[in-house]
């Protein structure tokens, strides 16, 4: 069915035109599909954020004043940068931690066990989510783990709850639910590494880490930027973690919209939505490259 | 080097297997505010969970939204993914983008403006058939995603050969193709019966007053730990553990049983094509 559009030679385009319609028609379905119920209601989006919600009905006058609102109240701005911050902590100690684990992966790990130990962090991405955050409840709460381990230590002879309902927890459950992402994604781009390159550096009179550095690195960049936006950008949408671990003191935008929704307050709830939505779709355009990629599918 | 390196490789896969290893653990010991000390071995939370008919009403309304997700996913996802990879299209790393970013997007974004289009724009009751088209906006390009990464590895001369002998389109897609790709479909319904299995925000805003596994698992874990809701998750764990495991195996156990019939399978299309 596309046989003569693969074929297609420069010279016979005036003839494709109807076999090149044809092969788009698949997509119907999809286009259906995703534009009706993904652009579309986008769009109604982007109309809301810029009407008003009078006496809980949404009126159609044309205003700024969602955003005026969101940019007028500290608590609103702090939680935006916070966000950014958790991301931005989360992401980094998730690739820090990824790294010298896909490098081990590539380069120490017999080429027969690494089928395994791959499918091994794959696994808990196939688990539910929402349990993995839950997971952790039974180590960070108050009867959790943790307080129990100090409490036998007699190290404190009260519960902390400290570990729970703040950032950091945030920050650490974040770093869990993310690591395999960038695991996977490093290891695919360092798997193509030729280590001969990294011996000749260290022959030449590199140190080890300065080889790494300066020789595989640079080669990994791609695989890099794939994992950094791959796992940053989820983050700045996150609402179940913040919800179960966070508490009050690690509230991050996503709680907001769901807060405002919740309130019946749609045209604010609306704004709040577009500037995340917004943001991310500035990060997608400036690193378009690396996304069309097919390293970005994991390949 | 290497054994340090040994060393903090078994370091991740503690860390990422501890939490849930403990979750399972305690849903085996007796204690009731779930967690340590282990009091005794008990199935007692098990039980319960089972017998509880508001997790009975929440695991029906869950695979039944699973299982329409999934049809809808896979159909739309295959027809989108073959001319994904199979022309020369033009804008294809745009098209491509197209359809990635319903993953990029939170799924927060997904679930409040659908629920502003059905609500406030198409005036529908909220249902779990509106929490369908909502997830499969989220499961449709995974499936997209992994059926194309799939095709790319298909043997075109196969489908050109069957051409050659004079199949029509129709006989090719029905003899040729689907029967060489069943196994990365069967791999992509799973994937969508698991993504919508543990999907959470989505659903949560558009399925009304329906709950799902999850939805019940969340509104429980409002009020702390409980080891009931430990042995609701540890089943859930097993559940998307075989349906993981099927995912691998399947595709490996369909391309066995079909070199034993593939002469069969060969004369039967020569004999579509004539």
């Amino acid at each position: 069915m596309t046989e003569t559009a693969v074929g297609a030679q420069p010279r016979e385009r005036t003839r494709k035109v109807g076999p090149a319609a044809a092969s788009y028609s698949p997509f119907l379905p999809a286009v259906l599909l995703l534009g009706g119920f993904f652009l579309v209601p986008l769009g109604i989006i982007v109309c809301y954020s810029f009407w008003q919600v009078i006496d809980y009905n949404v009126v159609h006058h044309w205003t700024l004043d969602n955003y005026h609102y969101f940019f007028s109240v500290g608590a609103y701005i702090h939680t935006m940068w916070a966000t950014v911050w958790v991301a931005v902590a989360a992401t980094a100690i998730a690739l820090g931690l990824a790294f010298p684990f896909a490098y081990w992966l590539s380069r120490y790990v017999p080429r027969r066990l690494r089928p395994l130990l791959l499918v091994l962090v794959v696994v808990p991405f196939w688990t539910s989510y929402l349990l993995r955050v839950y997971s952790w409840l039974t180590i960070l709460g108050e009867k959790g783990l943790l307080n129990r381990f100090l409490q036998w230590l007699g190290i404190t002879h009260h519960p902390v709850g400290a570990f729970l309902y703040d950032r950091p927890a945030v920050i650490l459950v974040l770093v869990y639910l993310y690591f395999p992402f960038a695991a996977l994604t490093l290891y695919s781009s360092i798997d193509r590494f030729d280590w001969d390159q990294l011996r000749a550096a260290m022959d030449l009179g590199a140190t080890p880490l300065g080889a790494i550095r300066r020789i595989l690195i640079p080669q990994i960049r791609p695989g890099l930027v794939t994992a950094v936006i791959f796992v940053f950008i989820p983050i700045l949408g996150e609402y179940l973690t913040p919800q179960i671990v966070g508490g009050t003191g690690g509230v991050m935008i996503g709680n907001l919209v769901v807060n405002f929704f919740t309130a019946a307050e749609y045209t604010r709830g609306a704004a709040v939505s577009l500037l995340i939505a917004a943001f991310i779709l500035l990060l997608l355009v400036v690193f378009r490259r690396s996304l069309a990629s097919p390293e970005a599918y994991g390949g | 080097m290497r054994w340090f390196l040994a060393g903090y490789g078994v370091l991740i896969y503690l860390f990422l297997f501890g939490p849930i290893a403990l979750l399972v653990l305690f849903s085996f010991n007796a204690n009731r505010y779930g967690t340590f000390p282990i009091t005794a071995w008990t199935l007692k939370w098990y039980r319960t969970a089972i017998g509880n008919y508001q997790i009975h009403d929440a695991l029906m309304t869950t695979l039944k939204v699973a299982a329409e997700v999934t049809v809808v996913s896979v159909v739309v996802g295959t027809c989108a993914a073959f001319p994904l990879v199979r022309s020369r299209l033009r804008f294809r790393d745009g098209i491509r983008i197209g359809f990635v970013l319903p993953i990029m997007i939170p799924g927060l974004l997904i679930g409040v403006s659908l629920l502003v289009l059905f609500t406030g724009t198409l005036h529908w009751q909220l249902s779990p058939q509106t929490a369908v088209i909502g997830q499969a906006v989220y499961t449709t390009p995974f499936v997209i995603l992994l059926l194309a990464a799939r095709l790319q590895g298909f043997d075109r001369a196969l489908d050109r050969a069957a051409a050659d002998l004079g199949a029509n389109t129709f006989n090719r897609l029905r003899l040729v193709v689907l029967p060489l790709i069943f196994p990365a479909i069967v791999a992509a319904a799973l994937l969508a019966f698991t993504l919508s299995i543990d999907e959470f925000i989505i659903t949560y805003f558009l399925i009304g007053t329906q709950i799902t596994l999850p939805i019940y698992i969340y509104t429980q874990i409002k009020f702390g730990i409980t080891p009931e809701v430990n042995a609701l998750a540890s089943m859930l764990l097993a559940a998307s553990l075989l349906a993981l495991a099927l995912a691998l195996a399947l595709p490996r156990m369909v391309r066995a049983s079909r070199r034993a019939v593939r002469f069969g399978g060969r004369s039967r299309t020569a004999k579509a094509a004539a």
